[in-house]
C-alpha cells in the first residue's frame, strides 16, 4: 500500500498542485462550489468516467487505443434497460439483466482484442470498427418503439443516493478503481499491460504471452465500459443509444493530461483517475461561475494543449519521435 | 543538396523501373492488393447493389453518391496526407466547420476575396497545428484533440450557435454544387481534383517524398537530413487547406452553415474513407486517388444498406463490421511488425 501512495505523490504533483489551485479559485469565483452538495454532485458526474478511463488506461498503456466507449456504452446500456423493469414491456430479469449487458460489453472488447491481436489491424480501425458496432446494435435494441424509461423507484434512485455521505454511484466507481489498481500493480498481466507498451518486441521476445495480455486489456476495458453503460443509463434514468456521448473526448484527454502518454508504456490508473477529476472538477466549476457552455470544449482543448506541452517539454530532442 | 538522388533511389519502384526488369514483376508490384483492393471493394458494391436493386444505379442515384462524397472526400484526402507522415488531424473535420460559418459570414460582403481568405486563413490554422506539433514534439493525437476542442468552440462562438445563410452573393458559391459534369456536381470533382494535385505531390515532387520518407521511418529520414519539421507543418497546412475546401462544399451544398448543421461530423467518415482508401494509419503508405474511391465507399454504404432491403437502423452495425473487415483484409502485415 505504501508504494502505491509514494508512487502516486512522486509522479502527478504538478497535477495535485493545478486540482488544488482550480478549488481555490473556483471558490472564490462561486461559493456554492465548496459546498457538500456541490462535491457530491462532482463525485456523481465524474463515477461514469472514472469507471472507463480505468479500462481506458489499460488499453493506453499497451500503446493502443480504444475509441469504441461511447458505442459499448450505449449497446450495454440499452440491453440492461431493456432487461430491467421498463415502460416497454414487463419483462424483468433482475441480476441476470446485468449479467447479460455486461457480458455484450465483454463480448464487443473481445472482438476488438481478437482482431487487433490475431489479424493485427491497428486498434485505432478496430475500435472505431467497434464503437458503430455496439452503437448499431444500442439503435437496432432501441428500434421504433417508444422510449424505455425506468418504472422501479429503487433502481433510478440508487445512483444519486448517498451511502457514508457519498453517492452510490461513486461508490462503484471507487471499487472499480481500487480493482483497477489493484490489477495493474500486483498482477502479471498489470505489469504485462506495461511491459507490452514499454516495448512489445522485447516483451515477446522475453516470452510473455503478448496476444493473450492484449486481448484481456480489451475484454477488461469493454466490461468496464458496459458497467459504465448501465451506470449512466441508471443516472439518466431512460434508455438511449447515445447515452456515452461526450465520455471518450473526457476519458483520453484525462489520461493524457495526467501523464498516461499514448505512445504506450507510462502512466497509471491513479493518475488517470486525477485527470478525470481535474476535467470534471473544470467542468462543474466553469458552469457554477457562469461560463457560457459553448466556451467549454475551448477551455478543454487550451488547458489539454498547454498540458501535453508542459509534459513533453523536458524530453525534447533533436531526434526525438513523437507520434 | 541532394535529395532528389536520395530519394529517387530510395524507392524499390523507381530502382526496378531504372533497371528495367520485367514487365509482369512490375505490374504485380503495381498491383499489389492494397493498391487494387479499394476501387474493387466499391465496385463490387456497386455490383451487389446493381443486382438486387438497379433503380439506385440511375444519373439520379450516381449524383446522390457523389454529392454526400464530395466533403468527406476532401477531409479523408488531407487525412491521407498526414496519415502519410505517421501522424493523425483530429481537427480537420472542425476546421471545415469553422471554414463553413466563416464562408457564409464573408462571401456576402467580399464576395471572391472572402473565399480566398478563408481558404489562406484555414491553411494557417492547419500550419500553426504542425509547427506546434513539430517544435514542441507532442503526440498528434492529443495535440489536435485540443486544437479540436478550441475550433468548436471557435465555431459555436463566431456563429453565435445559430444557422448562418447565404444573403448575397450565393450563386457564387451553391453553383459549385448546382452544376453538374457527367451528373456529378462540381463539388465532387473539385475533391477528384485535389486527391489528384496531391498525388502529383507525392509522387512527383521532393516535397511529397518526403513526408513518405517521415511516414515511413522518421529516425531515418531525421539522420537523412529531411526538413521534418517543415514538412510536418506543411502536412498540417495541406490538410487545413483541404478542410477549407470541404467547408466550401458543404456551404455550397447547404446554401447555409451551422456549427451542428451538414458536414458537422465528418471526422470519422473522413477517417474511414482514409483508411478504406488503404491509407495506413502507422504512416509512410497512401495513395490519394485511392481514397477518392474510399470516400465513394464510405459515402455508398448507407445507401448499399438501403438498396439490399436492410432497416436503417441496421447502418452503424453494417458499418461498424464493414470498416473492420475492410480493413482487415487491405492492412499490410509483415512479420514482425509491432502494431498499436
Amino acid at each position: 500500500m505504501q508504494s502505491i501512495l509514494s508512487r502516486s505523490i512522486k509522479g502527478p504533483i504538478g497535477l495535485i498542485v493545478s486540482i488544488l489551485v482550480l478549488i481555490v479559485i473556483f471558490s472564490i469565483l462561486n461559493p456554492r462550489f465548496g459546498s457538500i452538495e456541490n462535491l457530491q454532485n462532482v463525485l456523481y458526474q465524474a463515477s461514469v468516467p472514472l469507471i472507463v478511463v480505468v479500462g481506458a488506461t489499460l488499453v493506453i498503456q499497451m500503446g493502443s487505443i480504444d475509441l469504441s466507449v461511447e458505442g459499448v456504452m450505449g449497446a450495454s446500456g440499452m440491453a440492461w434497460i431493456l432487461l430491467s423493469p421498463n415502460t416497454r414491456h414487463a419483462l424483468d430479469l433482475g441480476p441476470w439483466a446485468w449479467v447479460i449487458a455486461i457480458g455484450l460489453g465483454l463480448g464487443l472488447g473481445l472482438l476488438s482484442g481478437l482482431v487487433h491481436a490475431k489479424l493485427k489491424v491497428p486498434s485505432f480501425v478496430v475500435t472505431l470498427g467497434t464503437w458503430y458496432v455496439g452503437l448499431g446494435i444500442a439503435i437496432l435494441l432501441y428500434g421504433n418503439g417508444m422510449l424505455p424509461s425506468l418504472t422501479s423507484e429503487a433502481l433510478a434512485r440508487w445512483p444519486s443516493r448517498l451511502s457514508l455521505g457519498l453517492p452510490n454511484s461513486f461508490w462503484l466507481a471507487a471499487v472499480v478503481i481500487l480493482g483497477g489498481i489493484l490489477a495493474s500493480n500486483y498482477t502479471g498481466f498489470g505489469r504485462g499491460v506495461l511491459a507490452v507498451g514499454n516495448n512489445e518486441t522485447i516483451a515477446r521476445g522475453g516470452g510473455m504471452a503478448v496476444d493473450r495480455i492484449k486481448i484481456a486489456a480489451f475484454t477488461v476495458a469493454g466490461c468496464l465500459s458496459g458497467l459504465a453503460g448501465i451506470l449512466a443509463t441508471m443516472q439518466l434514468g431512460s434508455g438511449s443509444p447515445d447515452i456515452g456521448f461526450g465520455q471518450l473526448f473526457t476519458v483520453i484527454p484525462a489520461a493524457v493530461i495526467a501523464g498516461t502518454a499514448l505512445g504506450g508504456g507510462e502512466g497509471g490508473v491513479l493518475r488517470s483517475i486525477l485527470g478525470v477529476f481535474l476535467l470534471i472538477i473544470l467542468n462543474n466549476g466553469l458552469v457554477l461561475a457562469g461560463v457560457d457552455p459553448d466556451f467549454q470544449s475551448g477551455v478543454f482543448g487550451a488547458i489539454l494543449i498547454v498540458a501535453i506541452v508542459a509534459v513533453a517539454w523536458p524530453t525534447r530532442g533533436a531526434l526525438k519521435v513523437a507520434k | 543538396m541532394t535529395y532528389e538522388l536520395a530519394n529517387s533511389s530510395d524507392f524499390p519502384a523507381e530502382k526496378r523501373r531504372a533497371k528495367g526488369i520485367a514487365p509482369m514483376k512490375a505490374f504485380r508490384q503495381f498491383a499489389a492488393w492494397h493498391t487494387i483492393a479499394p476501387p474493387l471493394v466499391f465496385f463490387a458494391m456497386l455490383l451487389v447493389v446493381g443486382i438486387f436493386n438497379p433503380n439506385y444505379l440511375g444519373p439520379f442515384g450516381i449524383s446522390i453518391v457523389a454529392a454526400t462524397a464530395a466533403p468527406i472526400l476532401l477531409v479523408a484526402v488531407g487525412q491521407a496526407m498526414v496519415l502519410n507522415i505517421g501522424s493523425i488531424d483530429l481537427s480537420n473535420a472542425a476546421i471545415s466547420m469553422l471554414g463553413a460559418i466563416l464562408l457564409a459570414l464573408w462571401v456576402p460582403q467580399l464576395g471572391v476575396a472572402g473565399i480566398l481568405g478563408v481558404l489562406v486563413l484555414m491553411t494557417l490554422v492547419g500550419a500553426l497545428n504542425g509547427f506546434v506539433l513539430a517544435h514542441t514534439q507532442v503526440p498528434s493525437f492529443a495535440l489536435t484533440l485540443g486544437t479540436l476542442g478550441i475550433l468548436q468552440t471557435a465555431a459555436l462562438v463566431i456563429s453565435d450557435s445559430q444557422t448562418i445563410y447565404l444573403t448575397q452573393n450565393r450563386e457564387l458559391v451553391t453553383a459549385f454544387y448546382n452544376t453538374s459534369l457527367a451528373f456529378v456536381p462540381l463539388t465532387f470533382w473539385i475533391g477528384v481534383l485535389v486527391a489528384v494535385a496531391y498525388w502529383v505531390l507525392l509522387r512527383f515532387t521532393v516535397v511529397g517524398q518526403n513526408m513518405t520518407a517521415v511516414g515511413k521511418n522518421e529516425s531515418g529520414a531525421i539522420l537523412s537530413a529531411v526538413p521534418h519539421r517543415r514538412i510536418k507543418t506543411i502536412t498540417f497546412a495541406v490538410s487545413g487547406f483541404t478542410g477549407a475546401v470541404a467547408g466550401l462544399c458543404i456551404v455550397a451544398q447547404g446554401g447555409s452553415a451551422s456549427a451542428s448543421g451538414l458536414g458537422s461530423n465528418l471526422l470519422l467518415p473522413g477517417i474511414a474513407a482514409a483508411l478504406v482508401g488503404g491509407t495506413s494509419i502507422s504512416g509512410g503508405l497512401t495513395n490519394p486517388l485511392n481514397v477518392i474511391f474510399g470516400a465513394l465507399t464510405v459515402a455508398f454504404v448507407p445507401i448499399a444498406i438501403q438498396a439490399l432491403g436492410f432497416s436503417a437502423q441496421a447502418q452503424s452495425l453494417v458499418y461498424g463490421i464493414f470498416i473492420i473487415l475492410v480493413v482487415a483484409l487491405t492492412t499490410t502485415r509483415t512479420r514482425g511488425l509491432v502494431i498499436k
